[in-house]
């Protein structure tokens, strides 16, 4: 139940982390009027964004597949904290 | 909406963030999983739309166009001391907005047109910096009235001008796209960027 809540952790972890780095990369586009810094906010930043929000949505997806599986009823996320 | 806003949407965002990444616990209780939720999927969902208009913006601009090279001309074009350059007539005289010149003339070029277009201008950005632009660079399909037209149609010089109206099926083909204003013997003389070396130029009061 530990791994499963790490796993679940460091999934957001990693989502956080993509999102944040997209986000820092559009913020950084928006301060360059420059074709370059649209491509830059479309295909890195957007992408960067559109893979965390994947990996969270995923992950939250886990979180709730991983309920029904524990009998008790409470959610083995939870129970860890 | 000003840039500065979407930026202090985006630290915000990247605040948020940071919080659930540096502390994943907290997801743990209801208010966590909110946060997490609007900090990983609300809040960037929403600063991202909002600067991707932004950008759309930002990229009506005469100055965006102009940082490619290869425009440089075209820009300097549209200062042509001389009535007879069209572009610099619209633009010298405000008859299109002077920071929104290029845009206002070439609504459906690259990202502003369809699908097929926005892959142009992708392949705009790759002749700038992988290859070499052709030379001279040349419009995908022949200028369409309608851009002419938008601003033009229903004013008292167009529908009233002497050689549009010479006969009914000029003004009825000038406004089915069937005869180019920029026709040989009309309004022919555009951007000429070939012969701008021997063009007197007009200097805006500061």
């Amino acid at each position: 139940m530990e791994n499963q809540s790490n796993t679940i952790h460091s999934r957001l972890r990693l989502a956080g982390g993509l999102i944040i780095l997209g986000l820092i990369v559009q913020a950084l586009s928006l301060l360059w009027n420059h074709p370059l810094s649209f491509i830059a906010f479309t295909a890195i930043g957007g992408l960067l964004l559109a893979i965390g929000i994947v990996l969270y949505l995923l992950a939250v997806v886990n979180m709730a597949a991983s309920k029904p599986e524990d009998g008790t009823g409470v959610q083995a996320h939870s129970r860890q904290s | 909406m000003p840039t500065f806003l979407i930026l202090a949407v985006l630290v915000i965002t990247i605040i948020l963030a940071g919080l659930v990444v540096a502390r994943p616990a907290l997801t743990v209780a209801r208010g966590g999983k909110v946060l997490a939720f609007l900090a990983f999927f609300i809040f960037p969902v929403f600063a991202g739309l909002l600067g991707l208009e932004n950008h759309m913006e930002r990229s009506k601009q005469t100055s965006f166009c102009l940082t490619c090279h290869i425009m440089g001309q075209y820009g300097r074009s549209l200062y042509v001391d001389d009535a007879s350059y069209i572009p610099a007539a619209h633009f010298q005289n405000g008859r299109v907005p002077r920071d929104q010149a290029c845009y206002t003339c070439h609504t459906d070029y690259t990202i502003f047109g369809t699908f097929s277009s926005k892959l142009k201008g992708l392949h705009h950005i790759y002749a700038q910096y992988i290859t070499k632009p052709q030379q001279p660079i040349k419009l995908y399909h022949p200028y369409n009235n309608r851009e002419c037209l938008h601003c033009h149609e229903g004013s008292r010089s167009f529908e009233q001008g002497a050689l549009h109206t010479a006969d009914a099926q000029t003004m009825a083909d000038i406004k089915s796209n069937k005869l180019s204003c920029l026709s040989s013997g009309c309004h022919d003389t555009i951007h000429n960027v070939q012969n701008l070396d021997h063009a007197k130029f007009w200097k805006p009061e500061q």
